[in-house]
């Protein structure tokens, strides 16, 4: 059974009609953010002028209740054709500015997106973060093209990171994602994406928008989703991601509930997917690489591994409960050695991840409180982490990423075993 | 001096035997009806503990995370069990009631009945105890995991004291619906309550001044430059 149409204000349910079809459709979602959604907007015009001259297309920005003003930058922001060379453009650009209904969160302003892109039957659509700073017009044509002109479904965004730059992604997301549904996707949790009307439609029908998904974690569920679904799927190299910071009130441990809580619910959704996939398939990647020097940057390790074997020695009897006793045996050891000899290695991590799996599977804990008690542990890793890759550059720290994405193929069979056991 | 003996001691000691004796048939379905009640709730017990086990409720409460549930609040016993071991206890109190009742006792029917009226009240007490010493496992393990993420060195010390409150609570709140020294309770709990609370706020603001001020800076980024990481986690 389908899930009833997403509603839309009278306003926007009229510029739909008025626009009838498209071809392409770019959506924003955005919440207090008039300071750098204009760039973005600019940006994102002058990418549909540029390389989709000829194609019908719609601006999306689907709002939260912005105090900022930023509806109105949306609207007045508009970009000098002529200045960059741009002559042949033959369809005005639509803009629709509407707030989003339901639950307040990143995946309710989405699904405003996907629906309004249902009505005009878009064939192709992107979604963009309205915090952006290094967006440029080729980001459309990146995320927008392999649909197009290639029969892809879903375009991954793939960004140039530092080493030191989204430990949860490199870690848990992308080992995990790789390892249970058998795609090399970088960076799943990524933000900016390109899809097909097609696969805009699926997301729509799937009965989540009342739940977690509808506040956050809709980034991993659309990367899931589409992998679970069949979609093809390819990735495109889009350079830096420079954005503002997030939300200084949102900490670490909530990080970890939101984005480890979707990967593991999915899990769930998605069992009879993943049992059977063995390995993993490299992901075609789009766009011109290229790398660039590796700044140095404080990382405070010494205060990591304290935090860890705080853990160790206060949270003991919750991790006992949500880890097997061999993985339980192998942290043990990390309680007294010295910090240059801190390890947390590959195999035991990627065991330590899956026993979570499995706990919040069979809630032997509260969910949260799972969630949140694996805060020291990630840590730990990422301790591990840094002290592996001091003084590499990011291409070869990436070669460690690698070797922990292959532990998580090899211990699948751990997961699978436990997965269905009482 | 017959008639005095006859008048003062024979006359009485026969009056008690023949109560005695009008009582012994009521006294002796007493024992019946108590023996029967032991025997009926220790078979009702084991038959639905049985019952229960055949059915698979056990399983069928692993499946729904009851089991989970109750471990996490410290209960090891499984719900078929528990279950047989309340309807034990039912059918008992019940026989209880009847064979005192069968006493046909004024002040004995009296107590049967008053303690029957008190029966809601222990059945609340005993559901407000349970809920609280469940409630104090759940509110301890979250203080306990945010004390730790927040690196608080004495964060044990902080979740026990969050179980020791709410188990407090419970306990107040549970004498109180029995009717025990309800405002010696009520005081006792606020003198209590309030002597922890000042006691916390004295120990953390003068006895560990230092932690205190660490603890905040780190919370409104005073240290930003150094001890902040640079690296993002998303």
């Amino acid at each position: 059974m389908s899930p009833a149409a997403t509603p839309l204000t009278q306003e926007t349910e009229a510029s739909v009609r008025a626009i009838g079809e498209a071809d392409v459709l770019v959506g924003i979602p955005s919440f207090n953010n008039a300071g750098t959604i204009g760039h973005v907007v600019r940006a994102v015009s002058a990418g549909l002028a540029k390389y989709f001259p000829a194609a019908r297309a719609v601006l999306v920005n689907s709002d939260g209740g912005s105090s900022d003003g930023t509806p109105d930058v949306v609207a007045r922001a508009g970009v000098d054709l002529g200045a960059m060379l741009i002559s042949d453009r033959q369809s005005p650009l639509h803009k629709i500015i509407t707030p989003y209904q339901g639950i307040p969160g990143k995946g309710s302003a989405f699904r405003t997106i996907f629906e309004i892109a249902r009505r005009v039957n878009a064939k192709a659509c992107a979604v963009v973060d309205s915090d952006l700073r290094s967006i440029t017009p080729e980001w459309v044509e990146l995320l927008i093209r392999p649909l197009l002109e290639e029969g892809y479904d879903y375009v991954a965004p793939y960004y140039l990171r530092h080493k030191y730059d989204g430990t949860i992604t490199n870690s848990i997301a992308y080992p995990l994602t790789r390892a249970l549904y058998g795609q090399r996707i970088r960076q799943p949790i990524g933000g900016d994406f390109g899809f097909s009307g097609r696969l805009a439609e699926h997301y729509l029908d799937q009965q989540v928008w009342e739940s977690e998904v509808a506040r956050f974690g809709i980034d991993i569920w659309m990367t899931t989703e589409a992998i679970a679904s069949g979609a093809r799927v390819c990735q495109s190299f889009l350079g830096a991601k420079i954005h503002n910071p997030k939300d200084p009130a949102a900490d670490l441990s909530a990080m970890l509930v939101q984005v480890v809580g979707a990967l593991f619910a999915l899990m769930e959704e998605h069992h009879r997917v993943w049992a059977i996939m063995d390995g993993s398939n490299q992901v075609k990647l789009y766009g011109f690489q290229y790398e660039v020097g590796v700044e140095p940057v404080h990382v405070n390790v010494d205060r990591m591994i304290g935090h860890f074997r705080q853990g160790l020695a206060d949270l003991e009897p919750i991790w006992r409960q949500m880890l097997a006793i061999e993985t339980m045996e192998g942290l043990w050891p990390l309680h007294d050695c010295p910090l240059q000899a801190f390890r947390i290695p590959d195999e035991l991590w990627a065991r330590l991840v899956y026993d979570a799996a499995i706990s919040y599977h069979r809630r032997v804990l509260p969910r949260e409180h799972l969630l949140k008690a694996l805060t020291p542990l990630y840590l730990g890793r990422t301790a591990t982490f840094v002290l592996e890759t001091q003084g590499l550059t990011s291409a070869e720290a990436e070669g460690r990423i690698e070797t922990v994405c292959e532990a998580f193929e090899r211990q699948k069979p751990y997961l699978l075993e436990r997965w269905g056991k009482p | 001096m017959n008639d005095f003996w006859t008048q003062a001691l024979v006359g009485p000691l026969e009056t008690l035997g023949k109560k005695l004796l009008a009582l012994l048939p009521n006294v002796l379905a007493m024992v019946i009806i108590l023996a029967v009640g032991l025997a009926a709730a220790w078979a009702l017990g084991c038959l639905v503990e049985r019952l229960l086990r055949v059915v698979g409720l056990d399983h069928l409460a692993d499946r729904l995370g009851v089991n989970a549930a109750l471990a996490r609040g410290g209960v090891k016993t499984d719900p078929s069990r528990l279950a047989g071991r309340a309807v034990h206890w039912v059918v008992l109190i019940v026989a209880a009631m009847a064979g005192l009742g069968a006493l046909n006792l004024q002040p004995v029917n009296q107590f049967a009945q008053s303690l029957l009226a008190y029966v809601p009240h222990l059945l609340t007490a005993a559901v407000i105890l349970a809920v609280g010493y469940l409630l104090s496992n759940f509110s301890s393990q979250a203080v306990l995991i945010a004390a730790v993420n927040a690196s608080l060195p004495p964060a044990r010390l902080v979740a026990a004291c969050s179980r020791w409150g709410v188990q407090l609570v419970a306990v107040a709140m549970a004498l109180e619906q029995l009717g025990i020294a309800q405002h010696i309770v009520v005081v006792g709990f606020g003198l209590a309550f309030g002597g922890v609370v000042l006691a916390a706020a004295l120990a953390f603001g003068l006895g560990a001044r230092d932690l205190a001020k660490e603890f905040l800076e780190r919370q409104f980024g005073r240290t930003e430059g150094q001890n902040k990481d640079d690296l993002t986690h998303l």
